[in-house]
């Protein structure tokens, strides 16, 4: 499968009558916008509004965040089983509005999550105060089903990158890149004298804003799976999950993942990357055993040497990263893990509620109960009494000025398990 | 499967849907110390007990799903279940001066930590036949 991303470089947004690109910045029609959104009857009201790097905002509570793709050649739809037909996608061209964003924001209970600060000591933590963000405010009718709300928001994100795009489909492309995934058949041949490594590619699959999907469908109830990385690049894998909002894989995440990027850039150098296995993180014990053992099996079924597995979210799915571990080594696969810490204010807590001896090569995005404080900003898009309710956040988060004091978990992307952070460690 | 099923639960929201539930009148830790002295006594873990990502300070709830008996056999006890409640005892004991009790927060915000609090529990419940939509 080959797939061109053609990317339209985005460096600031502005309001104008016609949505469109020009010279790096990308004009919103917001009246086009809204009533696009409107047309959601889940929806009782819609607004949009606009975030740039570097200005003194505060958007919060964030849900999803999404970048604007659409298919320009090639089979299928952008976010397929979302927003398009559910068939196959992966090939082709597709147009990425690069430098922006569409943020989600709106209270679906009333313990909320994700912060994101456009200037200041928190934006250093967030990989979205980069990015010109186009912020949708959504509120529900009265008495709106809790899922049903989740739905509207992540559909009014999914749409709204689309429909971005979509008017910006004729614009040449300041870069274009390619990514190509071999046949198995040719894969398997193509550098004998190097491992074959595949991606264990864990979501998040508790319940509702713990959830993720995949063509559509709701991420618990499928069997592990492979997956082409060039899918994820056009949207087959979708985020329904913010809680905690950390360490939870946005769309635009998944859409950009770094480790699948990563790997291409490795492929032929020092290993044979082969492909992706999606798996689960579901509650139930039985399923953990299930789709661990399934995922391996696939991994066995390659001829794998070497298996990268990262994860999603923490506690419970700690779980499953380590039967992931231990299972693919005892099958003579060598594995590296990716994941973030809960190890207290102090860092001196255990980092995971699970380990293993196989679990040898393990790399972290940080602890994610590390407090920082976040000075007041003057413009909040959102709800800023939520910083009291906010996971990671605690009654007394938010003082009179407006300062909020929190924990990293409360940051969207701050400790992001697929490296997709703005802070790293290097070794000199 | 073999055996009973049962939800042990301080979330007083499950008691209308559930059909085999133990219910703890206490805390989050309670639940967990409760599920443990099952687990010594031969009970099973069906579920996960660090389910949903939030800490012990942010969640008043606490539930586990267990199988009455283990392998026919109360004389054993199943080592992962074992470990699984002594790593979530563990991460709770590392904050249990900051614990989250019921009754603490506004009563519209924790019937909301009480709802995610089944909703995550819900796959477990149904796949285990202990949960009715319509209640009992």
């Amino acid at each position: 499968m080959k797939l061109e991303l053609h990317k339209v470089k985005v460096s600031k947004l502005a309001w104008g009558d016609k949505t469109a690109v020009r010279d790096g910045v990308l004009f919103v029609n917001k009246e086009e916008l809204v009533s696009m959104l409107s047309e959601d009857e889940r929806l009782a009201k819609v607004d949009v509004e606009l975030a740039m790097p570097g200005e003194s905002v505060r958007i919060l509570p964030v849900k999803d965040v999404i970048e604007p793709r659409c298919k320009i050649e090639g089979k299928g739809g952008i976010f397929p089983g979302m927003v398009s037909d559910v068939e196959t996608v992966g090939e082709g061209k597709t147009l990425v509005l690069e430098g922006a964003a569409v943020v989600t924001t709106g209270k679906i209970v009333r313990f909320q999550e994700g912060i994101i600060d456009m200037s200041g000591p928190g934006a250093d933590y967030c990989p979205y105060s980069q990015t010109n963000n186009v912020v949708l405010l959504l509120d529900p009718v009265v008495d709106l089903e809790k899922h049903d709300h989740e739905a509207a928001c992540r559909l009014a994100g999914l749409k709204t990158a689309a429909y971005l795009a979509e008017c910006c489909r004729d614009c040449e492309p300041d870069r274009v890149d390619v990514y190509e995934t071999l046949s198995f058949r040719e894969s398997m041949h193509a550098y004998p004298d190097l491992p074959k490594v595949a991606y264990l590619y864990m979501l998040q699959s508790q319940g509702l804003l713990h959830d993720t999907w995949v063509y559509g469908v709701d991420a618990k109830k499928s069997l592990p799976t492979l997956i082409s990385p060039t899918e994820v690049m056009d949207g087959a894998i979708v985020s329904g999950n913010c809680v905690s909002a950390c360490d939870k894989n946005n769309t635009y995440v998944h859409l950009n993942n770094p480790i699948i990027n990563s790997m291409y850039e490795h492929h032929g150098k020092d290993f044979n990357f082969v492909g992706c296995i999606i798996t689960n993180e579901n509650v139930t014990l039985a399923d953990k055993k299930r789709s661990s053992s399934y995922s391996i099996k696939l991994a066995s079924m390659m001829g794998l040497d070497g298996l990268l597995i990262s994860e999603e979210g923490f506690g419970n799915p700690d779980a499953d990263l380590i039967m992931n571990c231990w299972k693919a080594e005892r099958a003579g696969m060598k594995t590296t893990l990716l994941t973030d810490e809960y190890a207290g204010q102090d860092g001196a807590s255990q980092s995971l509620a699970d380990s293993c001896p196989e679990g040898d090569a393990c790399v972290t995005a940080g602890n994610a109960n590390e407090v920082i404080t976040l000075p007041p900003m003057e413009k909040v898009l959102g709800y800023p009494d939520e910083a009291n309710i906010i996971a990671g956040g605690w009654d007394g988060s938010l003082a009179s000025d407006g300062t909020i004091t929190v924990e990293l978990q409360a940051i969207i992307g701050s400790t992001c398990e697929l490296g997709f952070t703005k802070l790293g460690a290097y070794t000199i | 499967m073999s055996g009973r099923v049962v939800l042990v639960t301080n979330n007083p929201r499950y008691l209308s849907n559930v059909t085999s539930i133990d219910f703890i009148d206490g805390s989050s830790w309670d639940v967990l110390v409760k599920v443990r002295d099952m687990v010594h006594g031969g009970c099973k873990l069906l579920s996960h007990p660090l389910y949903g990502n939030l800490r012990p300070y942010q969640q008043p709830f606490r539930s586990a799903i267990l199988s009455l008996k283990s392998d026919n056999d109360y004389s054993r006890v199943d080592e992962y279940s074992l470990t699984l409640i002594e790593h979530a005892l563990s991460v709770y004991r590392s904050c249990l001066d900051r614990l989250l009790l019921r009754g603490v927060l506004p009563p519209a915000t924790e019937e909301d930590y009480a709802f995610m609090d089944m909703e995550l529990m819900k796959q477990t419940l149904l796949q285990y036949d202990i949960f009715s939509e319509k209640g009992v």
